[in-house]
Parts: C-alpha cells; structure tokens; sequence
C-alpha cells in the first residue's frame, strides 16, 4: 500500500485555482460565486490570489454547482437557494435540540 | 447485484429527449429531495433519480447503458442477479465535459460503479486513445463514514476505491485499490479531507488530480452532532430534579465528569459543559438534555411513597387548564 498525504482542508485552505478544480469549473467561475456571496472571503479586498477557501465553501461550491447543472439555476438564484437551505437546517437543528423534529 | 432500469427511475420512456429527461428530473428532485421531502424513502429516491438522470443525460454513458440494457433483456439473468457482462462497453468513452460539473459520485449505487467505474475512476477508454496534451488530472470525491470516536481521537482507515483502468490492449477493466487514510483528531462532519495526486492520471506528465473525501459520523448511541457540538440526553429522577444532585456522566473524549443538576430542575432544561464538544480552534460544547424519569410504581413499598408525597406536596400540574 503506498503512502498518501492527507490533509484536512480547513488546515491547508484551497486557492482560487484548487477550488475550481475541486468541482470540475473554472477559476473564474469560483469569482462568481464572491461575487454573488454565495462564498465569502476574509479579504475581498486582497487579490484573488491571496484568497483562501475551506470545506464549508467546498461544501457551498459544489451545491451551486449541482443547482446550476441540474436545475438550470443562475448563481443569483442558487445564492438564494442555499442560504434558504442554512436557514433550514440551522432551525431543523434547534427544533431537534429541544425533541421537537 | 440487480439491474437498475434509469428510465422507470425517472418516468420517463425509452426514446425520451434530453428535455422530458431534465424536466421528469426536476420535478421528482423537488418531490424527494431531503430537505423538503416529506416521504420516509426519499433519501433512496434521491440517489436513484440523481444517478438515473447523470446516465440518461450523457449521451455517451446512456449509449451505453442502453446497449446493456438491451443485451441484458435478450440473456436475461438466471438468478435475477446483475453483473456486467465482459468487454460490454467497448468503443464507448466516459468523459466529463466541463458543463457536467464535478464527479460527485460517491453516493452512487454498486450498479453504477459496476458499469461507470467508482470515485476514483480511471475516466474510460478516453484519454489515452486521443491526441496527446498536458493536463493535470482530475479531481475526484467520494465520502467516508467513521465513529465519533474515530473522529475525536482521529484513526487510520483503509478505503476500498475502484477504478476503470485501460489494459494494454486498450479494453477498460475495473481495478481494485486500497488506500491508507489517516483521520485528524477533531475532524467534523462535512469537512473535507484532501488526498493529494489520488485522482485522476495526469496527461502528458502532468501531475495527477487529487482526491476529496467527505467526512461523515455514524449516528452514535449516546451523542449527536450539531455544529461543533454534542447533545446527550441525561435521564435524572424526580428527587434530583426537585431537590438538585451531583450525577455522573460519561463525556465524548473518553472518562467521566460530576454533573450539578440545579434545584427545581425541569424536564427539557440544557446544561452546558464548556468545551467538551468536538475539539477544534474553536471547541465545541457538550449539552445535556434533561429528562426525568419516573421510579416505577411497582412494589408495595413504591406505591406507598408516591401516596405520601401526593399528600406532602399537593399539586396540580393542570391548573393552567382551569381544571
């Protein structure tokens, strides 16, 4: 069995570059998605270049991706989408929290 | 392994265009999606329909599909078993085009794997055959479930991967390899672990693409997993709910902790233990759910006390009601 490097994203975030190739898109595609917040930086004011992503990005990128591709979704939409979706879980985890889901 | 029939998956007939195939897709995403669904299934379903409409969608893997469709229909299967017949997809190419986005395959079906290759598939009879270029390889995803406690303390695992590789004389076969993951301590549910050059081959001595593992924890006996938190439900009896009491209890990371259950304490009521979540530069906190619990009323002895409070203590838990 070889020997294989594991890393865990949120130790070694992604750059503009490895994200876009993490969901099968271009670079610029990954801007887009700053652009329209469905991902957000610490320093959008820095270069792309410095940008830094983690899993829950990853997680965001590739949903927008699936939404675009299956459901014809633009990002302005599939933006809408997925913060609808984090609002859902986030009270479905409260409602959970007090054994009432 | 059985066959899976993709048109029956989505409703759709044989000879459907790619418009009643995104339109059945669509309409069966919002029926069964997880989030909105209310169908005990809809999990299944949503797997179902997604790896039917990545098939019947790609015009090169529905070809494919179809002609095996066909042969299977024509030799039937003596056990209603399924198994690929050999060298039954030769002169098909599986690749992706960049509108397909990424090769999120990992929840796929063994059917599936079986015909299109795994998470790490070797992308068909395509890239060798074609001119040559340089590309790095692609990057690939497939999930991985570990235990709590493997997420806590971190572990090794071994994952089995397929791969579609091409032999030397250029016919496709699945090749079978295990990899050595190392799990971090602290790792959360959703997080990615990145497996640097386990992806796709690279062309013309480009490097080749790694490969991302999802993470995800089996459902645990006593703890669920919110965020960076935990939740564990503590059973206590009415007298430490009405008179307070020091109890017990075991914690996440192994080892056990005296617990103060305050005063007056209430069926519901969350206590808070700082920090023993998940662990993190931001550690998660470990709550408690109260829930009292009722001694049994079953010996003479029993019966005879729950009389003696009825009259200590008379209350009416239904006053509210105006009864």
């Amino acid at each position: 069995m070889r020997a294989i490097t594991t890393t865990l994203i949120d130790s070694s975030p992604l750059t503009v570059r490895e994200l876009a190739r993490a969901v099968g898109a271009e670079d610029q595609w990954v801007l887009r998605l700053v652009e329209v917040e469905i991902l957000h930086v610490d320093a959008p004011d820095q270069p792309p270049e410095r940008w830094h992503f983690r899993s829950a990005d990853l997680q965001r990128a590739l949903a927008a991706r699936r939404l675009e591709r299956d459901f014809g979704a633009n990002l302005d939409t599939a933006a809408l989408i997925l913060d609808l979706q984090t609002e859902l879980r986030r009270l479905r985890a409260v409602l959970g929290a007090h054994h009432i889901a | 392994m059985d066959f899976k029939d993709y048109y029956s998956a989505l409703g759709v007939a044989r000879d459907a265009g790619d418009d009643d195939i995104r339109k059945a897709y669509r309409k069966l995403a919002r029926k069964y999606h997880p989030d909105v669904s209310k169908e005990a299934d809809a999990e299944t379903k949503m797997r179902d329909i997604n790896e039917a409409k990545d098939v019947l969608s790609d015009k090169e893997k529905r070809a494919a599909y179809d002609q095996l469709a066909d042969r299977v229909a024509r030799g039937g299967s003596p056990d209603g078993g399924f198994n690929p017949p050999p060298g039954w997809d030769e002169g098909f190419e599986f690749r992706r085009g960049p509108a397909q986005g990424p090769s999120d395959h990992a929840d796929f079906s063994e059917f599936f794997s079986s015909i299109f290759g795994n998470a790490a598939r070797g992308g068909g009879g395509a890239g060798g055959q074609r001119a040559p270029y340089r590309e790095k390889g692609e990057d690939h995803h497939a999930a991985i479930e570990i235990s709590l406690e493997d997420a806590l303390h971190g572990a090794e695992r071994q994952i089995s991967l397929q791969a579609q590789e091409i032999d030397a004389q250029g016919r496709p076969h699945l090749v079978h390899r295990t990899l050595d993951v190392k799990i971090p301590a602290g790792v959360r549910p959703g997080q990615f672990i990145r497996l640097s050059g386990q992806g796709l081959p690279g062309h013309g001595g480009e490097a080749a693409g790694d490969l991302y593992l999802e993470v995800r924890i089996a459902p645990h006996k006593l703890y669920r997993i919110e965020g960076h938190d935990l939740y564990m439900t503590l059973p206590i009896t009415p007298t430490e709910a009405a008179l307070g009491a020091q109890v017990t209890v075991p914690t996440p990371a192994g080892g056990h902790v005296d617990v103060t259950v305050p005063k007056g304490a209430r069926n519901g009521m969350k206590l808070r233990l700082k920090e023993r979540g998940l662990p993190g530069k931001t550690p998660g906190h470990l709550y408690l759910l109260l829930e009292i619990a009722l001694p049994p009323a079953d010996t003479d002895a029993a019966r005879a006390a729950y009389e003696q409070l009825a009259k200590a203590a008379p209350f009416n838990p239904r006053q509210h009601l105006g009864a």
